[in-house]
């Protein structure tokens, strides 16, 4: 027994020894920019950086310079760069993951320079509509004649799914700004652009549509804007229905609603459900592809 | 002389423009020469056995138009034999390419080739059918293009530039080492990836009681995949840049559409892309109406053909390969510029999984759905264990906890579309294009299969049979088969159907899509079907390399097809059955300061032979040797009847107890014996022993081995009515050793270093 608690003790202290005189081998040095603010983003991109006896980053905040200093033979600036940018900081090679740029404290919500959207504040659900309607543009290119069809009506549809993605997280108030931007859209609509049979229910639903949309943009109540949107969303189908779609518009239906049920138009074949939200988000089925 | 002359050049311009002509208006025929080739690589920091088709990893890509004539070359310079199956593709049965099924194996140092018309066209890909060759290098991409004439080709979506892309993964480990330790348990791989799920782990977490149902329901650790690679690779790099396709610099606006196949071994991808949706045009070489998604998880072998766009100039934007259990991952930056990242999958909430899975598991290893209909996908019971749709932690939700009531009782608690923001595909969002229903007059043959196995002894089966134990399903050409699969097994299966395209049944009717492999979770029920219209051995399996090779597999034979490279049919059969139930070995020895403690087993899927010691460094101490040859009976394989024999000598002293607790003496010093008994796993995972020897003497005893304490730390129990007793504890330094520290009433306290292989 006494040899195997001496054999631990040299074990234990080979192993600490180890640890004590360890550094960084093959030592390599580079500066490079690293965008951020204050001296919490300093704390958050070191330690991001960081890997014991392998790289060590210091940044300076006011001259956003970093040094990185790493052991060549085991990783390289990229890697050290890489794990920085995973943490929210961009620099000259890598873009952050934009959620996690969200998530940053305020005060380290630095400007993204060499981001190209300008908007650099932009949510996940901003960015999927701005790349629809970058789509949208490119097959413009390509369709023009069925196009120049399309466009009036659709910045309708997609304000329309604006609201309807607002009321499904149930946000009112979301729910009522983006309202306010379907009315304008109705507003923007030029009657001489649309087809005859476009023109025909656009003439008759109009008065409706644009009543119904103030309605909800002026509610602060979400249960007063899903009474309304009900009865929106019956126009919008009709709409949808002689519009000419590049992508399918699903028209579906809850049953529960109201006690009579009620329908509404979703981009997407999944059901979630504007009536009810989190309570029953997947309640109801999809009635009609309209294409 | 001259006119002959002129003659012949003119005969031979005519043979070559007819040569030419056939070219054009009939089949052209496509030859490609693959060089099989043992190489060395260094993917994870170890110069590692691999092999290289032509001197690379993936194999080449093989890129064909639909009506062309395939002609594949195959040179063998392995050792070893080999074999390559192309992967979705309809052709005759003597090209499918699996060993002892529908041809023999390629020897080595001999060429072989495959010749076949393409009749279709999409993604597809094609890898080694031979033993675990696919796991160290053997998939590449097949191509199929659509004809432009095509009435079905869609523009915008078939004319955009394509990039093959295929994913694997790298492990240093030898894959036979591996299918090895997977039959033992060794959870060597749960250490790596940080997901033992031990008891110190489980009370930090607060889960301790999880825990102990979890146990007590006989499960081991949970966990979405069982092995651990060192390295993910897209098309054979880790980090991969694309800034031109076919020559073409790519720019803002730019559409690239991704012909992705999961050449993994073993592992499901989760797909997500930095420049935002993911559209899908095609699954399994088969177009479907796009479908616009934030992500997707792909199957093993499954293809999916997506469309990316590149919303801005001057930047890269990663595409991101991560491993189901998120350990690893991969990445392709598309575009040229400064380097968008898309942030990690967040960790696995392992603890909500056990959860999950104790509120599944019957106490007879069945699955319950508490009455959910599960099926395509839709509800994914991991989704508990995703923090970006469950959110990080639970008890932090506590003020919604009003929320997650009432989504409970509408049992969209496991449905990821509905809890959260981000949108994943599943096979109810599937829809082809066209109408794929099959001719109404044909008849229908039904048939429903369980998918069955156990953990524990990575038994994976259909209807509780392995390969080995059933014959091949009679099936008439013209008949259609429709099947219903059940998932009772505790894993997801990507099932394979060799041959055919079949079509999953689902909300879209006539549309229903068409695809050849069917990922299935736990608990679902899918109905697929399809028209036996080849005649051949179709081998219908599950793809994950080390379920199949566990034996989770079945053959179709459609009428009685005469293969002329299998003369003897029966006795290939045979040959392929053996292959799929090859027993593993498994062995330790502790070397301990008080004697040496170990055992050795020889185990298939029903059978086990194993011995067990104890050896003590003196005649005091004794030495002792039970032998044991049992079979393993039921679906669980908790319970095994065996035969025995044991050797016993000791000169008595230290121990006396020469009386067990029924009174029964027994004096020997020296002692053979010969018993029957069996073994059963108790709740806990505690093994009760029971046996009988022939000289009347009975003895019981309990014992569990492998507590899982914390990480590394493991403890273990042994009592029976010989008054004999044990308990030892071990700390694992690596696969193959711990120190392991016991005491035994025969031998007293040791300490010393196991060895285990």
């Amino acid at each position: 027994m006494k040899s195997i608690s001496r054999i631990l003790m040299v074990i234990t202290i080979l192993l600490s020894s180890i640890n004590n005189f360890a550094q960084i081998k093959n030592l390599k040095t580079e500066t490079v920019k690293i965008y951020g603010n204050c001296g919490m983003c300093k704390t958050t991109i070191e330690k991001a950086g960081n890997v014991k006896n392998v790289a060590t980053v210091e940044w300076n905040k006011d001259t956003k310079m970093a040094t990185l200093s790493y052991d060549d033979k085991k990783t390289t600036p990229n890697e050290i760069l890489k794990r920085i940018a995973l943490s929210g900081y961009d620099s000259d090679k890598f873009l952050a993951p934009n959620d996690t740029y969200a998530k940053l404290p305020e005060c380290c919500q630095y400007n993204r320079d060499l981001k190209p959207i300008a908007k650099s504040n932009t949510t996940s659900m901003d960015m999927k509509n701005e790349h629809v309607n970058h789509n949208h543009h490119e097959m413009s290119k390509t369709n023009t004649s069925k196009d120049q069809n399309v466009t009036p009506l659709k910045a309708v549809l997609e304000s329309y799914f604006a609201v309807k993605d607002a009321l499904v997280k149930t946000d009112a108030a979301t729910a009522s700004i983006k309202a306010t931007e379907l009315e304008k859209a109705i507003k923007a609509v030029e009657m001489t652009k649309l087809s005859t049979e476009e023109h025909n229910v656009w003439m008759k639903i109009m008065k409706n549509l644009t009543a119904n949309t103030e309605k909800i943009a002026v509610f602060k109540d979400v249960a007063k804007q899903r009474e309304t949107f009900a009865l929106l969303s019956k126009d919008m189908y009709e709409l949808a229905k002689v519009s000419k779609q590049e992508t399918p518009v699903y028209y579906q239906h809850c049953p529960m609603y109201n006690g009579k049920g009620a329908n509404w138009l979703s981009k997407e074949a999944a059901v979630k459900n504007p009536y009810y939200g989190s309570q029953m988000l997947t309640c109801g089925s999809v009635q009609e592809t309209i294409k | 002389m001259d006119i002959k002359n002129i003659s012949q050049k003119i005969l031979l311009s005519i043979v070559l423009l007819l040569l030419v002509t056939a070219q054009l208006f009939a089949q052209k025929v496509v030859r490609y020469d693959l060089y099989v080739k043992d190489t060395l690589v260094n993917y994870a920091g170890k110069e590692k056995r691999a092999i290289a088709v032509n001197g690379q990893i993936p194999m080449p890509t093989l890129t064909f138009t639909e009506g062309d004539t395939a002609e594949i070359v195959v040179h063998n310079q392995l050792k070893e034999s080999t074999s390559l199956h192309w992967h979705g593709v309809f052709l005759p049965n003597k090209e499918d390419g699996v060993p002892f099924l529908t041809q023999m194996p390629i020897k080595p140092g001999t060429t072989y080739t495959y010749r076949f018309p393409i009749i279709q066209n999409g993604t597809h890909w094609y890898h080694s059918h031979s033993g675990l060759q696919e796991q160290i290098g053997m998939y590449g991409n097949f191509v199929m293009k659509k004809r432009e004439s095509d009435k079905t080709f869609r523009k915008g979506i078939d004319d955009l530039p394509t990039v093959p892309i295929i994913l694997s993964e790298w492990t240093n480990l030898n894959p036979n080492n591996i299918n090895r330790m997977l039959h033992n348990a060794n959870d060597w791989a749960a250490i790596k990836k940080n997901a033992t799920q031990s008891y110190a782990e489980a009370i930090r977490a607060g889960k301790f009681k999880t825990k102990l149902t979890n146990e007590w329901k006989r499960m081991l650790a949970m966990d979405v995949s069982d092995v651990y690679y060192d390295k993910i690779l897209i098309n054979g790099n880790n980090i991969t840049d694309l800034h031109t396709v076919d020559g073409k610099k790519l720019k803002a606006g730019d559409k690239v559409r991704l012909r992705v196949s999961n050449g993994g071994a073993s592992s499901y991808f989760w797909l997500r892309y930095a420049g935002g949706i993911i559209t899908v045009v095609a699954s399994d070489g088969n177009d479907v109406t796009p479908v616009e998604v934030d992500r997707l998880i792909i199957a093993v072998s499954e293809t999916y053909d997506i469309v990316v766009t590149i919303p801005n100039e001057g930047v890269g934007y990663e595409f991101l390969a991560t491993t189901e259990d998120r350990t690893q991952s991969a990445s392709v930056f598309i575009g040229d510029g400064i380097k968008q990242l898309i942030s990690p999958l967040p960790k696995l909430k392992y603890f909500e999984g056990m959860q999950m899975m104790n509120d599944m598991m019957k106490m007879n290893g069945d699955l319950d759905d508490m009455g959910m209909k599960m099926s395509l996908n839709q509800m994914d019971m991991n989704v508990v264990m995703y923090p970006e749709i469950t959110g990080e932690n639970r008890q932090n939700s506590n003020h919604s906890n009003h929320d997650i009531m009432k989504i409970e009782e509408n049992s969209n608690k496991y449905n990821a579309n509905a809890l959260g923001d981000i949108t994943t595909l599943n096979y109810t969002m599937l829809a082809a294009p066209q109408s794929t229903t099959l001719p109404k007059e044909a008849p229908v043959k039904e048939m429903k299969f369980t998918l069955t196995g156990n953990m524990n002894r990575y038994v994976w089966s259909m209807d509780n049979k392995i390969l080995s134990e059933i014959d091949k399903i009679p099936v008439k050409k013209g008949e259609i088969l429709r099947i219903t699969i059940y998932n009772n097994s505790m894993m997801r299966h990507p099932m394979h159907l060799h041959g055919f395209d079949f079509r999953i049944i689902n909300q879209h009717g006539e549309k229903s899509p068409l695809k050849n492999v069917m990922d299935i979770m736990p608990m679902e029920t899918n109905t697929i079907e399809f028209l036996a219209n080849e005649e051949g051995d179709w081998f219908f399996h599950c793809h994950i390399l080390y379920h199949m090779m566990a034996g989770m597999n079945k053959v179709f034979a459609v009428d009685d097809y005469q293969n002329p490279y299998l003369p003897n049919k029966a006795k290939a059969y045979k040959m392929l059955q053996r292959e799929s139930n090859m027993s593993h070995f498994m062995g330790q020895n502790d070397f301990s300061t008080n004697g040496n403690d170990g055992e050795a087993m020889l185990q298939n899927a029903r059978w086990s032979l194993g011995t067990e010691w104890r050896l003590g460094y003196g005649s005091m101490h004794g030495y002792e040797v039970e032998t044991h040859l049992g079979r393993y009976i039921g679906k669980m394989q908790w319970f095994m009847p065996f035969v025995g024999f044991d050797y016993r000598y000791r000169k008595m002293g230290m121990d006396e107890h020469e009386k067990n607790i029924f009174g029964q003496e027994n004096k020997k010093d020296s002692r053979s014996a010969v018993s029957l008994g069996f073994m059963y796993t108790l709740p806990m995972l505690v093994n009760f022993q029971a046996e009988v020897y022939h000289d009347g003497i009975v003895r019981l005893s309990l014992m569990r081995e492998d507590i899982p304490i914390s990480k590394r730390l493991r403890a273990g129990f042994m009592a029976n009515t010989d008054l004999e007793y044990m308990a030892d504890l071990s700390y694992i330094l690596n696969k193959n050793m711990a120190i392991r520290t016991h005491y035994d009433s025969d031998m007293g306290l040791g300490i010393g270093l196991r060895i285990n292989y």
